[in-house]
């Protein structure tokens, strides 16, 4: 029992890392109803980031919000320069588009910082405590906190700012909106950065899990895929409980499932958007697929 | 009076398809003036290309100013409140967060206050149902509450779709007795996009009708009620 409820808590605890990149993939989707294939890529740049700031000397915890803030102008410029000009091209194109920015953002981490893999700082020691019984590493528990802040702040700002309220109307009604004078397609780039920002949580947490190298978000970001899509792709609070549930399950499945293992866990990912593709297209918190004419 | 906008030969239309041949309107300031005509004469054509809504040519002037190039945000941030066909209701937001993206640009947060305050004297529904998803609006009410939206706004003008589209007529009168009294005690002048001529003439004071894309008649709302000629070819009743 105790040995189980481990393998739940660390399972949440990476959980809370798919469901930061799988809000990231949510928030874009919603915008402009297009996955983002570069997501992955985009927080392991971040990372990359972090970690020059931080082999320079700078402490952990300044390094990580300005990480953040560079992510964000990341995503923004990203938005600006790349899909902007795309904008009202096929939602084909601007998938393509996304592919071939992972690809480019991949190689351009390989040129600047090579394949080796690093290890990335935690700020949080390995050792464990114990609660009623069950050890838990302060890892863990970190992860779980910031991850749940970072959250937390998401939905603050989507809910309870005037800012969110704008980029909500944007994504679900851009006519609509315009004519209330809300300025879409900088709502757009909003939510770019906003998602490059909650995406490079992701990757600064999975880091010294993972070792840094160009490569390390090609797993993260399938169960990320699968925590979005068992979500309902544009619900945020689906992609969070998409995400704990994901990591909880991939986390059991690999430790007491005995052919799982730690080889196959990325087939439990898959297996997980399969399935709820088959039984619930629209995901746990979806609305049924309409469209508007 | 002077003209709060004034429409000169504006042409527009939908890729290789023209709408409007050369339409030419004023408005003058503080006035409600209706657009009347048949389904498919190019009244909401008219209305998107003041909001930038529809590509057009010819010269399009609010207060003075051209709003040639001028992109849809920006037109509305200078004044113009548009309530379109079919209303704009964000129905995956509560009542509450439509009326906020009516007033988010608003910086006099006093005046902001007492206009809700006006709002829910107006439709007391909107008070009730705050914290419901717009969705689940009847259409009346989401009439109201594209109405309240837009008074909100704080506009100088407001283009208004067919506000009764769709609606029992005790509902209608009830809407433009409020439209009337927006433009009368807050001063906000109105152009009125209407099929149920009858109606919108008797608030209006000016009317113009199109016909295929241009202006066929126009003259004092008054003097074309009472022209029967005009009612019968051009109004229908």
């Amino acid at each position: 029992m105790q040995a189980f409820l481990q393998q739940v808590v660390s399972g949440i605890a990476i959980g809370g890392i798919f469901a930061s990149l799988a809000l990231a993939l949510v928030l874009i989707y919603n915008a402009m109803g297009l996955v983002n294939f570069a997501q992955g890529e985009m927080a392991m740049l971040a990372t990359f980031v972090a970690y020059a700031l931080i082999s320079r000397g700078m402490s952990y915890w300044i390094a990580f919000p300005v990480t953040l803030v560079l992510a964000f102008g990341g995503g923004v410029v990203i938005q600006r320069v790349v899909i902007r000009p795309v904008e009202r091209a096929p939602i084909l194109t601007l998938v393509i588009i996304t592919l071939g920015l992972a690809t480019l953002l991949n190689g351009l981490a390989g040129f600047m910082f090579g394949y080796v893999p690093r290890s990335f700082p935690s700020a949080f020691s390995a050792q464990t405590i114990d609660l009623l019984g069950v050890f838990i590493s302060y890892r863990d528990l970190g992860v779980i906190v910031v991850s749940g802040l970072v959250l937390l702040a998401v939905y603050l700002l989507l809910q309870h700012t005037t800012v969110g309220l704008t980029l909500r109307a944007a994504a679900h009604h851009p006519e609509a909106s315009r004519l209330l004078g809300v300025q879409v397609s900088w709502m757009l780039g909003l939510g770019w950065g906003l998602a490059a920002a909650v995406g490079a949580v992701s990757g600064i947490m999975v880091a010294p899990i993972l070792l840094l190298e160009p490569n390390m978000m090609q797993s993260i970001i399938i169960y990320a895929f699968a925590a979005a899509v068992l979500g309902g792709i544009e619900s945020p609070l689906g992609a969070v409980v998409g995400g704990l549930t994901v990591g909880v399950t991939v986390n059991l499945a690999g430790a007491y499932i005995p052919f799982v293992g730690g080889d196959l866990q990325l087939a439990v990912g898959l297996a997980i958007i399969i399935v709820v593709l088959i039984i619930r297209p629209n995901g746990l918190f979806g609305r049924a697929a309409t469209r508007r004419v | 009076m002077t003209a709060l906008l004034e429409m000169e030969a504006v042409h527009a239309g939908y890729g290789q398809t023209s709408v409007l041949h050369g339409v030419s309107l004023s408005v003058p300031d503080g006035s409600v003036v209706s657009l009347l005509g048949a389904n498919g004469a190019g009244k909401t054509t008219t209305l998107r290309a003041i909001t930038g809504g529809v590509r057009w040519t010819g010269d399009i002037r609010f207060g003075g100013r051209s709003l040639r190039r001028m992109s849809t945000e920006d037109v509305v941030r200078g004044g113009i409140a548009h309530v379109p066909e079919g209303r704009g209701i964000l129905t995956e937001l509560t009542v509450d967060e439509n009326l906020r993206l009516g007033s988010h640009l608003r910086r006099d947060t006093k005046e902001v206050r007492k206009d809700y305050d006006r709002v829910f004297e107006y439709f007391p529904v909107l008070k009730e149902r705050r914290g419901l998803s717009a969705s689940t609006l009847s259409g009346g009410e989401q009439q109201m509450l594209a109405l309240a939206r837009a008074f909100l706004m704080k506009p100088r003008l407001m283009l208004l779709d067919e506000p009764s589209l769709g609606l029992a007529p005790m509902i209608v009168r009830s809407i433009f007795e409020i439209i009337r009294s927006i433009n009368q005690s807050s001063r906000v002048t109105v152009l009125l996009v209407e099929q149920n001529a009858r109606i919108a003439l008797d608030l209006s004071t000016r009317a113009y009708v199109l016909e295929v894309g241009r202006v066929a008649v126009e003259g004092e709302s008054e003097e074309l009620q009472g022209k029967e000629s005009v009612r019968r070819s051009y109004l229908g009743y």
